[in-house]
Order: structure tokens, then C-alpha cells, then sequence
């Protein structure tokens, strides 16, 4: 028996055992995030070793050519879709996002907020399969229509239906960064002589600049990793655009490419096991841009105390 | 006082510009009739514009170029349409060899656009002499157009859903299994194996998620360990779902086949970060003075935490748990490849109760894909407008059941 239970009634022994018992069901639920991260990594290092052996990571990384067929696997067109595709539909994202939030914050009466912020968060719901297929058929035969391209399926769609697509999350944390500015820096503001809108560029904005930067990261890194609405609308070729600027041709991003091939991929091919690597670069660019977006946070926090 | 009567008449001609351009760059309609409209407008909105700069006395010299530049830019295209320049034949063919040609009707719009959109800005300007107010105003109007711009795709994205969706439900829809590639037949093997896949997933990823928000709000004591996990909840949280699916089909695929309940178990992994973080914010917002009310009654920890702060904060866990029903059902990425088939499979059942979890199933999102895929080859087009509908509802209606819940309670709890 030990010390610690000395003089503890048989039932108070049994709590006891109880309370240990709970508490470290407990604490095994709360290492399972560790244990899963560690496993995915693992899974997919382990998976992706091959391609890099194989292929050499120089080479894997920055090679011209993305041909299956023939087994020559370079990732450049897809980094360069893929950045593409991701400052093109942060431009629209952060365009349309922030200003919603500015007005959902600052302009909205309670009212119109009332009804118009749960209408958004409802919004960050709707499926990505579902913005693919408004996509193929709205976005893309308008562009084809109206542009006389070969095929409206082009890096520009993909840039477009993906700052649409990620307009709530950018919209609600931006908001919420503005609201938690102290409204005593809005006042002293207006006090002393400034109009609501400079009130607002020079005060409010600047003073919730770091949550709206993590908003922004946070986006940059849902939109890297966005599926479904990509594959069906970027066309899912991996060639260098030509001219590189050429928005208006089809491309592959790292996401496209993974999900449009790897049905075809034989189980234990290198093809298989370069979807693999692919999937391995992305987690860690996701999971880079993850980390900083939480520094960021944590910045805030330590900044405004709570906030 | 006549200035004022100029700027307003070129501010009401600038949004009709601005307005028209808009509508002709989205629709895409022949612009026979309205180029006419368009360069009657070009005159007014030079003339009254400079008739009110001209009029108008305490101009600041420094902000006249500004007016200069925007009227030569108006008379410019004005010319451009009067003399030919820029005709319904004329059209930029792919410049600088990009993959996209822009005809008649693209560039005149964006021109009248750009046009219209700097009248506004100098008729308000000179409509507030040249002040922060009109500064204000203007762009408070850019933030407020900003808005119902989005609100108007986001409010277009469900009516454009329900409205083409509503015609393809009906109970023969609900309730029989799809034939000849989704052509015929309904989605009722579809919408059963996407329940029960989100239920295996709210099995698995409920009890590990409220319990590791349990653990990290009321026992971790070392600050270094909740830092770790909390770390490793917000990394999860940010795995692109493709990386998921690769994740499955390596670890899960080898050990289940492609089953539902490699499926669940993804879906579930998927749910943990929100069900965690959604969870902790209620945990947080328990007092602690229920807590020690409680100890101090002589309850143990594991007592006050299951019979007073689980009860009080079960909304906002509720919502949280919710919010992953919604999450799971919506997700197409991890499980095309580690839990689902697209012919019609009725779930089998063991006992009566228990769904074979060893077998593949069907998924109304990945019913959806195919269906895009088959769209140009097949008549699929009112099915997949029906299964899009069915997925929404699932999805929003959810959401909308976590929403209504946490705003509900928001106002009830006031401790």
C-alpha cells in the first residue's frame, strides 16, 4: 500500500484509483493529436523516401517536366501553378475579405450584423465539391465564352473560385481582430478631431494588422492545400505556362496533381510514391506557414493581453 | 450652388456607368444599343466635370492634373468609339502571347468601368471640396459595394443550388439506389453510406476530442506539455485533406482494405482539431467558481468535472461536435481513395444493427465528383444538381443547427 493511501477507507481507495484511471484516459486523448501528427509524417516520409532516392530531391524539385507517362517527375510547373494560383487568389481574397470585414465591424448597424455575420459563417461550410461544380459550370464557360480561350479550365479559374471560395474564414477572423481593438483607441481617436475613416486606417486597422495577418497566413496555407474546387477548374496539366505570366492556361497544382492522378497510379510505383513526395512538400510548406501564423497569434496576444 | 447641381448630375452618370459596365462584363451582351448610351454619358461626365472645376473657385491647383488626366482619359475614349478606333470588329488578340483574346465588348467595358469609376471619384471630391469628408465617403461607398459584391455571390452561390436542385428531389430520388452510371435512379445507398460514415467518424473523433479539451482545460498542469499538444492540435488542424487521404491510404488502406471504417477513422482524425478547440472554449467559459463550489462540498475532481462543468459548458461542446458533423460530411479528398465506390452499394448489416464496416461505401460527395466527371458524356445534369442540393442541406443545415445553438446559449448563460 502506499504512503499516500494510508488511512483511506476501502471507498476512497476505489476513488482514488477512479480519479487516476480517468485522468489518464484522459491525458491519451490529448496525445493523440501528437500521435497522429507523428505518424503522418512518418507514413509519409516513409512513402515519399523512395521518389527522392530515386528521382534525387534536386531534381524532384526543380525539374521542368511533370510526364507520368515516361516517369520523369519534376515539380516545377506545379510550384509555379501553384504559387500562381495562391497570389492571385489571395489578391482577390484579401480584396473583397478585409472590406467586408471592415463593414461588418465598423459600418454594419447591430441589425444587418445580426443577420449577415451567421449568413457567412453558414457559408465557410459549403462543400469544396460543391464550389468545383459551380465552378465547371458558371466560372469556366464564362471565361471560355468571354475570352475566347481554348478551355476556360485555367489557373485564373482556379485563382478566382479559391478567393471566392475562402472569403468567410478571411471575412470572420478579420472581423474579429477589428472588434477586439479597445474601443478607448477608437475613441481618443474620434476625440481628437479624426474622421470615422481615418479613425479607421490609421487606428483600428493598424492596431488589428497582426490578427488580420494571421488571418491571411492561415488562408495562404487553406488555399495551398484546397482539393477538390482546384482539380475540377485548373484543368490538371502540368506544363510550364508559356509565357510564365499566362494565367490563362491550364495548370497543376500540388493538390490537383496528387488527387487526379493517384487513381491511376499503380500501388508501389514511382509514379505512387512521387504523388507521395508531393503530398510530403505540401504538408511542410502548410505546415511552416502554420507555425508562423501562430507566432503570430501569439503575438497579438501578448500585445493587446487577451486579445 | 450650380457646382453642386454638376457634380451631382455627373456622380448620378458615373453610377449608371459603373453599374452598366459591370452588368455588360458579367452577362456578356452585344453592345450595339448601349455604346451609344455610354458616350452620351462620356459628354456629360466631361462636361459637367470641367463646367464645375471651371466654376468652381477655391480649386486647390495640386489636385487639378488628377481632373486633367481623368477628363482627357474620358475624351479619349470617347474619341476612340467616335472615329472608329474601337469598333465591334475590333479585337486584342492574345497579347503577349497569353492564352485569352479580349473583343469589342470586354475592352469597351472595362474602359466605361475605369471611367466611371473615376467620375465618382471626382464628383464626390468635388462635391465635398476636396475634404477628408469626401475621402470618407468615398471609400466608406468602395467598402459598402465591397460587401454586397460578396454578399451577392455568396447569397447567388445557395439560390443557384436550391433553384436548379429543387426540381431533381423527389421521393423516388431519396429513396432508390442510382442505375446506369447515375443517370437514373436516386441517391438513397448514397445518402446511408455518407450517415453512416459521419457517424463512425463522430464515434471516434467525440470522445478523443472533448477529452483531450478535458484534459488540456482542467488537469494539464505543466505549461509545457499544453503547449506541446496545443501545438500539435493546431498543426492537425492545418493538414490539407489531400495529405489525409495519402495518410489513409498508406496506414489505413494496408490494414481495413478500402472500407468504411478506414473512411470514419480519417474523417474522424480530420474532426479532432475542431472538436478540441470548439470544446476548450466552452470548458474556459465555465467559472471557476462552480468548479471550487463544488471541491469544496468534498466532490473529487473527476466528480465536479462530470456532474457540474460537462453539464454547463455541453452547448458549447454540442456545437463543437456539430460543427464536426458538418466538416465530415462535406470532405471528398480523404476518402476517395481509402474508403469509397461509385456503384451503388446497400449498406449490409450485421446483426440488423451493425453496418459491415469492413465494406466500401457510397459518399454524396464523391457520388457528386463523378458525376462532374460524367456531366459533357451523360445525362447526369439534374441528378447531380440534386445530389449538390441533398449535400448542402446536410452541410448548412447542421451548420446552421451549431449556429442557432452557440447564439442561443450566447445570450441565455450570464453567470
Amino acid at each position: 500500500m502506499c504512503p499516500s493511501c494510508m488511512g483511506l477507507s476501502k471507498t476512497g481507495l476505489r476513488r482514488r484509483y477512479k480519479e487516476h484511471f480517468v485522468e489518464t484516459l484522459l491525458f491519451l486523448s490529448a496525445i493523440t493529436s501528437i500521435v497522429v501528427m507523428i505518424l503522418i509524417f512518418y507514413y509519409m516520409i516513409h512513402e515519399s523516401l523512395r521518389a527522392f532516392a530515386t528521382i534525387g530531391i534536386f531534381n524532384l524539385l526543380f525539374g521542368q517536366k511533370w510526364h507520368p507517362v515516361g516517369d520523369i517527375y519534376g515539380m516545377l510547373p506545379l510550384i509555379l501553378a501553384a504559387f500562381i494560383v495562391t497570389i492571385l487568389a489571395l489578391i482577390i481574397n484579401i480584396g473583397v475579405g478585409v472590406p467586408l470585414a471592415i463593414f461588418l465591424a465598423e459600418l454594419a448597424g447591430p441589425r444587418s450584423r445580426a443577420l449577415l455575420k451567421p449568413a457567412i459563417e453558414l457559408l465557410a461550410g459549403v462543400p469544396s465539391i460543391v464550389y468545383g461544380f459551380l465552378g465547371i459550370i458558371f466560372l469556366v464557360s464564362y471565361l471560355q465564352d468571354s475570352y475566347y480561350m481554348l478551355t476556360g479550365r485555367s489557373i485564373l479559374a482556379g485563382s478566382i473560385l479559391l478567393g471566392i471560395m475562402f472569403l468567410p474564414y478571411i471575412t470572420t477572423i478579420s472581423e474579429d481582430a477589428l472588434r477586439a481593438v479597445p474601443s478607448e483607441f477608437k475613441e481618443g481617436s474620434l476625440a481628437l478631431g479624426a474622421s470615422r475613416w481615418q479613425t479607421i486606417r490609421y487606428v483600428t486597422i493598424p492596431a488589428a494588422s497582426s490578427g488580420i495577418t494571421a488571418a491571411i497566413i492561415l488562408n495562404i496555407g487553406s488555399i495551398i492545400g484546397e482539393t477538390m474546387a482546384v482539380l475540377l477548374v485548373v484543368g490538371n496539366v502540368a506544363r510550364l505556362p508559356s509565357p510564365i505570366f499566362n494565367i490563362f492556361a491550364q495548370g497543376a497544382t500540388f493538390t490537383s496533381v496528387i488527387a487526379g492522378e493517384m487513381g491511376e497510379a499503380a500501388h508501389g510505383s514511382l509514379h505512387y510514391h512521387v504523388l507521395f513526395a508531393v503530398g510530403f512538400i505540401l504538408l511542410i510548406v502548410v505546415s511552416i506557414l502554420n507555425i508562423i501564423a501562430d507566432l503570430t497569434r501569439a503575438r497579438i496576444r501578448r500585445k493587446f493581453g487577451g486579445y | 450652388m450650380k457646382t453642386k447641381v454638376l457634380s451631382v448630375l455627373s456622380l448620378a452618370t458615373a453610377a449608371f456607368m459603373f453599374v452598366s459596365s459591370i452588368i455588360s462584363l458579367i452577362l456578356h451582351p452585344t453592345l450595339n444599343n448601349i455604346a451609344t448610351i455610354w458616350q452620351t454619358c462620356l459628354i456629360i461626365m466631361i462636361g459637367s466635370i470641367s463646367l464645375s472645376a471651371f466654376i468652381y473657385r477655391n480649386m486647390p491647383l495640386d489636385k487639378l492634373p488628377w481632373l486633367a488626366i481623368d477628363i482627357v482619359f474620358d475624351l479619349a475614349v470617347f474619341l476612340m468609339i467616335f472615329i472608329g478606333l474601337l469598333n465591334p470588329d475590333s479585337i486584342i488578340r492574345k497579347p503577349f502571347g497569353l492564352g485569352a483574346s479580349f473583343d469589342y465588348d470586354i475592352i469597351l467595358s472595362t474602359l466605361i468601368l475605369v471611367a466611371g469609376i473615376l467620375g465618382f471619384k471626382d464628383s464626390i471630391n468635388i462635391l465635398y471640396n476636396f475634404s477628408a469628408k469626401g475621402q470618407e465617403v468615398m471609400v466608406f461607398t468602395a467598402i459598402r459595394l465591397t460587401a454586397v459584391f460578396a454578399l451577392l455571390i455568396l447569397g447567388g452561390i445557395l439560390f443557384v443550388i436550391i433553384y436548379e436542385g429543387i426540381w431533381a428531389i423527389n421521393w423516388e430520388f431519396l429513396t432508390t439506389p442510382h442505375r446506369r452510371l447515375g443517370q437514373s435512379g436516386g441517391i438513397s445507398t448514397v445518402i446511408v453510406g455518407t450517415i453512416w460514415m459521419v457517424l463512425g467518424a463522430m464515434v471516434i473523433s467525440s470522445p478523443l476530442g472533448v477529452g483531450a479539451a478535458i484534459f488540456l482545460n482542467e488537469y494539464a498542469k505543466s505549461y509545457r506539455v499544453k503547449r506541446i499538444i496545443t501545438i500539435a492540435v493546431s498543426s492537425l488542424n492545418g493538414v490539407p485533406s489531400v495529405v489525409f487521404g495519402l495518410f489513409g491510404l498508406a496506414f489505413l488502406v494496408t490494414h481495413f482494405g478500402i472500407s468504411l471504417l478506414s473512411g470514419s477513422i480519417i474523417l474522424g482524425l480530420i474532426n479532432i482539431p475542431t472538436i478540441i478547440l470548439t470544446s476548450q472554449e466552452a470548458l474556459k467559459s465555465v467559472p471557476n467558481s462552480l468548479r471550487e463550489g463544488s471541491m469544496a462540498l468534498g466532490a473529487t475532481k473527476w466528480q465536479t468535472i462530470s456532474e457540474v462543468v460537462i453539464p454547463s459548458a455541453m452547448p458549447g461542446i454540442l456545437t463543437g461536435l456539430i460543427m464536426g458533423v458538418a466538416k465530415a460530411s462535406g470532405e471528398t479528398a480523404p476518402i476517395m481513395w481509402t474508403a469509397v465506390t461509385f456503384t451503388a452499394t446497400p449498406m449490409q448489416m450485421m446483426y440488423g444493427i451493425i453496418p459491415n464496416v469492413f465494406q466500401p461505401v457510397n459518399n454524396l460527395d464523391y457520388h457528386l465528383l463523378n458525376l462532374i466527371y460524367f456531366l459533357g458524356a451523360w445525362d447526369v445534369w439534374t441528378k447531380a444538381w440534386g445530389t449538390a442540393l441533398v449535400l448542402i442541406a446536410l452541410v448548412l443545415g447542421t451548420n446552421m443547427m451549431a449556429i442557432l445553438l452557440r447564439n442561443h446559449y450566447r445570450k441565455k448563460i450570464s453567470w
